[in-house]
């Protein structure tokens, strides 16, 4: 590996923790990986202000690799986060908008980091576009699983293994893969999304529709088809330890509990 | 909808009304310790002047630098930013005046950066060695990535102006209103700032010039590291204040102490380089990278954008100091040029002394405090160091051959560093 393939890495975290330091004063969270979040302990203006500088940095290390088409696609995911972002402030009407809505959002917000830092690395040793492309799809399926996933472990899970609170999506409005599904067998709950879960009692009665429901296992499914779909792209490439550990990423995707 | 339209749109939303006059690009991003609305007391000096000497400049760079065709600026997000921002109305959020002053400079072209960087590259035209930018287009005398430059300048400013106005909640008093507009706004904030940011990363994504890139990132981190340190000082001011009853009894000076930073002026000017210069230093010598013009032009830029902003900061740090009308600004920073040169010649404990006797009622008598700092040597060596920096600038320009741009530069340091 390159340094600047580590460097790579290295990027990705840091755009990846600006985001998340900046979601949790937006979200006014308290907790995050089981500890006080930034904007808890520091206040709401050193949190938004110690985002950018992690962005800044990040932008710095971007820079100095000296590769303007790596520059160009990780500068997508930064792009993509705040587009995820205003995707989330919005909702849909119709059903069916829901759920591409949905995808939409979970591919900008999460997937695209995974697939585009993927795609950089691979940009960085090798010239076959194939390739670059094989590390994108691996990327971006891994990341919309792995989000799937997230949204089930807010219902499935309790607070004190996710080191965040659970049901946090209801109470910040989000219908996520579980209560899509879930609306499909329950349409009552149409109402609760459009307004948000806003209205008091809305996020316990929406909790027990999920749970009611098969949501769960059909959320469960589908992160399945992604991950299917992230190895059948990743066995294009040639057997090594590396791809090993990558098939197996995929498996522990679906089987973690926090 | 045309830019225009939402242009037009937003500002009626926000309520912004009254003439039009020309705004400090300094004063709306000093947040001073009284921070919401406070940018229109603001307005400086005589604006007829200053007018005439941004539309000059303007003309000798083609159009007006207001909004260069920003296209983030017609994507839905904008549009949602904006009908988000008309929620805030009647809300008592900082980034309302911030949206009301952007919304407002925008239709009298007042974006001071994006021009200077501008005027600076038609200033130094295309480099006389091998010609490696024959395949960039030119219009008016400056290429479009320097145009581009421009713009991407001007949109990390405005990122920072709309990140400064963030709100801890947790020091929110009764009169600040409902706890939820503050943390909608806070939100909206965020968002809006990130947006610009992205789209200034896009911008410099597309340069396809990683020496840029890399200057314009450490610009981001040197404002952001300048923001950070303001924000230390004003915060603690006004935590200090909410305590301020209970703790007036205390003799030590703890309040004193609290508000007004213990810096000499050299850290001061660090501080000040970071917040108010570096961006402005930076793009200026990027714009010469991407003419690919040599170090020492690439320097001479760097160095007019950091004195002629420095000057241009210490210019706005005065304005409560020599205008006339008191009432127009009733409070200043304690951080600010005079204030701190002030502190400088009298040294700690005098300048304590001074503010624990300009102190009633626990408050801060503002006009007292500034007619002791009148009557010392702050005001006086901060017009001095202004005009060394607006020389330093002049100094810089020697080395760029004559032109219309070039005297629209000096221009610009001339009624920036004028006191009459």
């Amino acid at each position: 590996m390159q340094a600047n393939q580590r460097s790579i890495a290295l990027i990705a975290e840091m755009i990846h923790t600006a985001s998340l330091v900046h979601d949790d004063v937006i979200d006014d969270a308290s907790s995050r990986r089981g500890k006080h979040t930034v904007n808890k302990i520091w206040g709401e203006k050193k949190a938004v202000l110690a985002g950018d500088l992690i962005l800044s940095a990040a932008s710095i290390v971007l820079a100095r690799i000296g590769n303007t088409a790596v520059t160009s696609i990780l500068t997508q995911v930064i792009e993509d986060l705040v587009r995820g972002e205003f995707l989330q402030l919005g909702s849909k009407e119709n059903e069916n908008e829901r759920f591409a809505h949905y995808l939409e959002k979970t591919f900008k917000k999460t997937a695209s980091l995974i697939a585009n830092s993927c795609k950089a690395v691979s940009v960085l040793s090798c010239p076959d576009p194939v390739v670059h492309e094989i590390a994108y799809q691996y990327g971006k399926n891994i990341g919309i699983a792995f989000q799937l996933i997230d949204d089930v472990l807010d219902f499935t899970s309790c607070s004190d293994q996710m080191g965040k609170p659970t049901s946090a999506d209801l109470k910040l409005g989000l219908a996520t893969g579980p209560v899509l599904f879930a609306c499909q067998q329950f349409p009552e709950m149409n109402a609760m999304i459009m307004r948000r879960f806003s209205l008091p009692g809305d996020v316990d009665r929406a909790r027990q529709y999920v749970l009611q429901s098969d949501g769960v296992q059909q959320t469960t499914y589908l992160a399945q088809q992604y991950c299917h779909e992230a190895v059948r792209e990743i066995r294009k490439l040639r057997p090594s330890t590396e791809r090993d550990a990558l098939i197996q990423l995929s498996e522990s995707v679906l089987t973690r509990d926090k | 909808m045309s830019l225009r339209q939402l242009l037009l749109r937003l500002s009626g939303y926000l309520g912004a009304s009254g003439p039009p006059h020309r705004q400090w690009w300094c004063a709306r991003s000093l947040d001073s310790i009284s921070s919401v609305g406070s940018w229109r007391g603001r307005s400086s000096r005589t604006p007829a002047h200053w007018n005439q000497v941004v539309s000059e400049a303007e003309k000798i760079v083609g159009y007006p630098a207001s909004f260069m065709s920003l296209r983030c600026l017609l994507s839905d997000e904008l549009s949602n930013i904006a009908m988000q921002v008309r929620k805030l109305v009647g809300t008592q959020h900082p980034l309302l005046s911030t949206a009301r002053g952007l919304v407002h400079d925008s239709r009298h072209n007042l974006q001071l950066r994006g021009l200077v960087v501008l005027l600076i590259s038609k200033a130094a035209g295309p480099s006389t060695g091998n010609s490696p930018c024959q395949n960039y287009d030119m219009v008016s005398g400056i290429y479009s990535c320097q145009r581009s430059l421009a713009e991407i300048t001007e949109l990390i400013h405005t990122a920072l102006l709309v990140h400064r106005g963030i709100v801890n909640l947790s020091e929110l008093q009764s009169s600040d209103g409902p706890l939820k507009d503050m943390q909608f706004g806070n939100k909206i904030a965020i968002l809006s700032g990130d947006f610009l940011l992205a789209n200034a990363c896009n911008g410099l994504a597309l340069l396809q010039n990683t020496k840029v890139s890399e200057l314009l990132a450490s610009a981001l981190m040197d404002l952001v590291q300048g923001v950070y340190r303001e924000n230390s000082a004003s915060a603690k001011a006004l935590l200090q204040r909410q305590e301020d009853h209970c703790r007036f009894q205390d003799n030590q000076g703890y309040i004193e102490h609290s508000i007004t930073d213990d810096i000499g002026v050299s850290t001061w000017k660090e501080q000040t380089f970071l917040s108010h210069c570096a961006l402005l230093a930076k793009s200026c010598q990027a714009a010469m990278e991407l003419a690919k013009h040599d170090a020492e032009v690439q320097d001479m830029a760097f160095q007019y954008g950091k004195h002629m902003a420095m000057s241009h900061k210490i210019n706005s740090d005065l304005q409560p100091f020599i205008k006339d009308k008191a009432s127009d600004s009733k409070t200043f920073n304690l951080n600010s040029a005079p204030v701190v040169l002030h502190q400088e010649f009298l040294g700690r404990d005098v300048w304590i002394k001074q503010i624990r006797e300009a102190q009633e009622k626990g408050r801060l008598n503002y006009t007292k405090l500034r007619e002791t700092i009148k009557a010392g040597k702050g005001v006086t060596s901060a017009i001095d160091l202004c005009r060394y920096h607006g020389n330093k600038a002049l100094e810089a320009l020697e080395s760029f051959p004559p032109s219309e741009a070039r005297s629209a530069l000096e221009n610009i340091v001339f009624a920036v560093t004028r006191f009459s």
